[in-house]
């Protein structure tokens, strides 16, 4: 294949890279507006449904593990102790999953030259994240009313160990947004392989004390079980965790989000084809 | 003015490489329109989707000057669980234009009713065109790129969007691709032919029209 001489095409210049920026901003917002319109906005209970959907889920798991457990893990609050495994673990989950079908599902927008994959994958992310920690907040402010007492010791802590499940989340979005247009199976291999193993190991069930160390070796390679661990460290005071690393759960994220990112430059042209 | 530079395009598909554009270098100049011809397969969609960037060139690359429209077709970029209203707020947001003022637009232009408050999935093909073509005639594009879909609507319909689009030959050019002679030669002051991965521009329509009827004749 034949390039032409560099000095041939037009420079880039201070003024393309603003009006650049300002476009992509544009787009990113409109695409957020239309999403959410599409998924919530078909019926009048559209957003309450946001809200309802992991609140139920909540329910659900805290009902089924409260019969079968008597005992408070950790030391936790059995109640809260689910809230802040479960709806952290979805900021991972759910942001992947959204993400994924970004490029399928949206194939008919690029036809405006604008509209990038970059743009569309991007937006879904970033609005699931921004829902998930509404959802967050009011589920607290719920669970908190209802009597189940949560005192956040440190904060920032929550809010920065959300920030790098939410970056691993995006960066596997990235990865697997470009590969499924190439490989069509690949949303139920990514549901198989991460969806629900992720679920179970990732100690959104139990503390990583519970489990004998033999097996703790292994499970603690997963950076989301260390992120669940600092963040209930960080909730609650009865609980230190021994075995959360920021360190190695912020490699992790910064990781993900360059190979997806990595990813997505490279397979973005032959995503939009098809082929 | 719209340039392509050594433009290539290559699609792989079961039956081998599909070369739809080997090495062209054509500029489409200010203020005509110009029609573009090719047989099926030829790979008309695809070079209005190359020059309208919603496709990628496999090398070479395109100069474009002033505003280029999307493709407009039957189907566009539209999404068919949104409303009319809807789809032409995020043109309008896409395109970094007033809301109001493309909604308005739009609405009146579209002659849509009620219709423009109902989600697109359910128009008719030429409801769907009718409704394309006026958010594009709202933005006020230095390029249209057509593809196919300006035959539709009812006589009197056809009739409006030709005067709206013999308005804006004034300050806009058209680039229209079709495998039909009879839209080309209705839209067009002259023509391009699509064939064998070479793109000529012919000056005369008449010329254009003739080697297209030439080339008919050897694929029959």
């Amino acid at each position: 294949m034949q390039r032409s001489p560099a000095t041939d095409a037009p420079k880039i210049t201070f003024n393309d890279i603003k009006g650049a920026f300002s476009t992509q901003t544009r787009v990113i917002s409109a695409l957020m507006l239309r999403e959410t319109k599409t998924r919530y906005g078909l019926h009048k209970i559209g957003f309450l449904w946001a809200i309802v959907q992991p609140l139920m889920m909540v329910a659900i798991i805290v009902g089924i593990f409260s019969a079968i457990r008597s005992d408070n893990p950790g030391g936790m609050p059995l109640v809260q102790f689910m809230l802040t495994g479960l709806v952290p673990f979805t900021m991972f989950r759910e942001t992947m999953n959204q993400m994924q079908g970004a490029i399928n599902q949206n194939k008919q927008l690029f036809a405006f030259p604008q509209v990038t994959t970059f743009d569309v994958i991007f937006a879904r992310g970033l609005l699931e994240v921004l829902l998930l920690a509404f959802v967050f907040m009011v589920l607290l402010t719920i669970i908190h009313l209802a009597g189940w007492t949560i005192n956040i010791e440190r904060p920032l802590d929550v809010l920065a160990a959300c920030s790098l499940l939410a970056t691993i989340g995006l960066g596997f979005g990235f990865a697997f947004a470009s590969l499924s247009p190439l490989w069509p199976s690949m949303r139920q291999l990514s549901s198989a392989l991460l969806g629900r193993p992720l679920f179970l190991s990732s100690g959104i069930f139990f503390t990583a004390d519970s489990v004998p160390s033999s097996v703790r070796q292994y499970l603690l390679y997963n950076p989301l079980l260390h992120l669940l661990e600092l963040i209930r460290s960080a909730v609650f005071h009865e609980f230190e965790t021994q075995h959360g690393s920021w360190t190695y759960a912020g490699t992790w994220a910064i990781c993900s989000l360059a190979v997806g990112l990595l990813m997505h430059q490279a397979l973005r042209k032959r995503a939009i084809i098809g082929l | 003015m719209i340039k392509l530079v050594n433009v290539t395009k290559r699609y792989r598909t079961a039956a081998g490489v599909n070369t739809i554009l080997d090495d062209v270098t054509v500029t489409f100049p200010v203020g005509a329109s110009v029609g573009i011809l090719g047989m099926n397969g030829a790979g008309k969609s695809t070079l209005i989707r190359i020059i309208g960037d919603a496709e990628p060139a496999d090398s070479g690359y395109i100069k474009r000057e002033g505003r280029v429209s999307w493709p407009l077709g039957y189907t566009g970029g539209f999404q068919g669980n949104l409303t009319a209203r809807e789809n032409a707020r995020f043109v309008a947001r896409i395109y970094g234009e007033s809301t109001e003022y493309i909604e308005a637009f739009t609405q009146e232009f579209s002659e849509l009713g009620d219709y423009f408050d109902v989600p697109l999935r359910s128009y008719s093909a030429g409801m769907r065109s009718r409704f394309a073509f006026s958010v594009s005639l709202a933005c006020n594009f230095d390029y249209y790129l057509v593809d196919e879909a300006l035959e539709t609507g009812d006589a009197r319909y056809k009739e409006k969007f030709r005067l709206a689009f013999e308005e804006r030959r004034a300050t806009a050019s058209v680039i229209l691709v079709s495998h039909n002679e009879q839209t080309i030669r209705r839209n067009c002051d002259m023509a391009a032919i699509l064939h064998d991965g070479q793109l000529t521009l012919y000056e005369d329509l008449k010329d254009a029209l003739q080697f297209y009827n030439f080339l008919q004749t050897q694929a029959a």
